[in-house]
């Protein structure tokens, strides 16, 4: 709007010029002087011809009255032409003056134009020397607002970015609403922020998980020094048999790799503490879903598909119940797993029911053994065709997580050609 | 089988102001019978009213589509929209808004010919709904004024059935008047509803509720549950308990 209203003021200004340069081009200034005004001035000068003084200022025209001889009888005022020669370089009107059918002198009629010419330039040039200045004002003004608006956040912008990259997040992005970054550098701000929140969850986390295997360092030792005693226990055995009988010696043997099973065992438990406690990070993964418009999934299917394997389906209009940024990372997931395990084409398709939106991303990869299928969803768990492809099989078990807390589902399943994985997001106002 | 006059698929109403999105109706799903006499309840601000102008074709929804006979409204523009809204569709407001320098009739008429150029047919409908509705032939030519609020609302009526809708929708009919008035003005819908007429209805009063066959109950801009009473029968206890168990099932 603003841009507009620039654009119609600079092109009023560029009108208002022109008409006035065409107006002044167009005017008909070939006869300046007013021929009745003229006769009527000579035949006041022939009336009165003879009289000492003449009529006078006429029609406001200036004028010399000479006789035959060349003399000045009477001018209207100084400084006019008080001969013919004179006239004729000022370019004046000069008359006979006749009296009874005689020639008794001349008329010499003052020419104006000079001063109109130069009155006429004066008001141009004030006129398109307010014009300018107005032009300049707009152009500075334009500048002025692009610099603060364009230039300046930008500038700004840099900096933070470079703030950024130096590792100082405690500064906050100034935000403008007003500027055409506005929205822009609020998203800086919030990714600064996001980062800032990321890093100190690492470091709570690194120290947590310091501790955790320090403890775990601790306590797995326990049982590693008593499988070492049963095993240097088993080696004497093995050597001199103990002075012991045959079914002492198999005992005190027997004895001896249960210790060892025993002692394996409450390591394998500290392990799986291990895991379990990495895991419980995940339960800190917060959702919040809210209510949106089914379009939107368009730009998140969209964004997912970086390769463009999969056809964007027509999605059903609803309103659903799920978190935009969170429903983002289980369709990043979903086409993850896909380039990553099948490589082929996806076909994905929408379809609404009286309670949900059911959004189903099927490959052509052949799928997961039908005995693996419910396990897919576990943590640690992959498929027998993963091979050596990079991946913790945490994936499918974080987009169920979200899922749920989203109110809706993940479903897993074979389908014609590859694996489907069928996402159910809930329908708001359900 | 009952015939589906009207059906909406998630269809959802937003309102934006503020840099704020207001949802008010969120993806209802519905389907309205012809004959029926539905009500549609729910507390202040639950979208009974948007409901009805979405409905109705006198607001476009947000989101979602809307099927009136074979017809998808939801995918009209605003000319073709108003073309079908007065054929098919009849009004009845809280306030009448009868057309103060017109006679009765001619404030019907004035309904009539935007959709029928028949004016001797027109008048000869008009005349038969008016004497169905108890306005005598002496009132036709009265001015707005100088009729009873409960008159006023039956002229309304009429004016609503002039182009014999398919569905005559009511927005709190009653709300302005005083309790027989209401009575006569529900009594007079409910007859109609009888001759085949089907209604859609916006009240928050039980009285009024109690007319349909079948009642909707909105929360938060969903149906949050139905209850079907079937058809009306003057001095029914057992429907006047089944409404209420069921309006304090819905928590109103």
């Amino acid at each position: 709007m603003k841009k507009q209203r620039l654009i119609a003021c600079i092109s009023i200004i560029f009108a208002a010029e022109l008409l006035l340069l065409f107006l002044f081009a167009a005017r008909d200034d070939a006869n300046l002087q007013d021929t009745v005004a003229v006769n009527e001035v000579l035949h006041a000068v022939q009336d009165g011809w003879g009289k000492r003084e003449g009529p006078g200022v006429l029609q406001d025209l200036d004028y010399v009255v000479l006789d035959t001889e060349g003399n000045v009888l009477y001018g209207t005022r100084r400084g006019l032409s008080e001969s013919i020669n004179q006239a004729v370089m000022h370019r004046d009107t000069v008359l006979d003056i006749t009296v009874d059918g005689r020639v008794t002198g001349k008329l010499i009629l003052y020419n104006d134009s000079v001063e109109y010419w130069r009155r006429q330039k004066r008001a141009l040039t004030c006129f398109f020397g307010l014009f300018l200045l107005l032009q300049w004002g707009i152009c500075a003004g334009y500048l002025l607002w692009l610099d603060r608006s364009i230039l300046k956040p930008f500038h700004k912008l840099k900096d933070f970015a470079r703030r950024v990259a130096g590792g100082n997040l405690d500064m906050p992005m100034e935000m403008d609403r007003r500027n055409v970054f506005g929205a822009f550098t609020e998203s800086f701000d919030i990714m600064r922020a996001e980062l800032k929140k990321a890093r100190k969850a690492e470091a709570k986390a690194n120290a947590s998980k310091r501790e955790l295997v320090a403890g775990l360092s601790h306590d797995i030792r326990t049982p590693v020094a008593s499988i070492r005693a049963a095993a240097e226990v088993g080696a004497a055995l093995a050597e001199h048999g103990g002075g012991m009988d045959c079914a002492a010696l198999l005992g005190t043997v027997r004895e001896n790799y249960a210790q060892i099973i025993r002692k394996s065992d409450q390591i394998s438990g500290l392990v799986n503490n291990l895991f379990t406690a990495a895991l419980e990070d995940l339960e800190r993964l917060s959702v919040s879903p809210g209510l949106m418009e089914s379009r939107e999934l368009c730009g998140i299917l969209e964004n997912a598909d970086y390769l463009h394997r999969g056809r964007l389906p027509e999605i059903p209009d609803c309103l659903l119940w799920a978190d935009r940024f969170r429903l983002q990372q289980v369709f990043d997931n979903l086409f993850a797993n896909s380039y990553k395990y099948a490589g082929t084409q996806i076909r994905v398709e929408a379809c609404r029911d009286s309670r949900c939106l059911r959004v189903t991303v099927e490959d052509e990869g052949g799928g997961v053994r039908e005995e693996e299928l419910p396990l897919l969803k576990e943590k640690f768990r992959r498929g027998q065709n993963a091979g050596k492809a990079e991946g913790a099989g945490l994936g499918l078990y974080i987009s169920d997580y979200f899922m749920r807390e989203m109110e809706g589902g993940l479903l897993v399943e074979n389908g014609e050609k590859g694996l489907r994985v069928t996402v159910v997001i809930s329908q708001g106002g359900r | 089988m009952r015939e589906v006059l009207l059906k909406t698929e998630g269809l959802s109403k937003s309102f934006s102001g503020r840099g704020t999105l207001q949802h008010v109706l969120k993806n209802i799903d519905l389907e309205l019978y012809r004959g029926d006499f539905t009500v549609i309840m729910g507390a202040s601000g639950a979208g009974k009213s948007t409901l009805l102008y979405a409905l109705s074709g006198m607001d476009t929804p947000s989101l979602g589509r809307i099927t009136f006979g074979d017809r998808v409204i939801s995918e009209l523009d605003s000319d073709a929209l108003a073309v079908f809204r007065r054929r098919a569709c009849g009004f009845v407001f809280q306030q009448v808004y009868l057309i103060e320098g017109m006679s009765v009739m001619d404030n019907i008429l004035a309904a009539g010919l935007l959709v029928n150029r028949d004016r001797k047919a027109l008048v000869r409908r008009a005349g038969e709904l008016l004497r169905a509705v108890d306005i005598p032939e002496e009132a036709w030519k009265k001015f707005p004024s100088q009729l009873s609020g409960g008159e006023a609302q039956r002229v309304g009526i009429v004016r609503g059935l002039i182009n014999s809708p398919q569905i005559l929708f009511a927005d709190e009919p009653t709300g302005a008047l005083n309790s027989q008035t209401g009575l006569d003005v529900l009594d007079t819908i409910t007859s109609f509803n009888r001759q085949g007429q089907s209604v859609v209805m916006v009240t928050h009063d039980m009285r009024s509720a109690r007319r349909g066959n079948r009642i909707l109950y909105l929360k938060d801009g969903a149906v949050l549950g139905e209850c079907d009473l079937g058809k009306y029968v003057p001095g029914d206890r057992e429907r006047h308990e089944k409404l209420s168990a069921f309006l304090k099932e819905m928590g109103w």
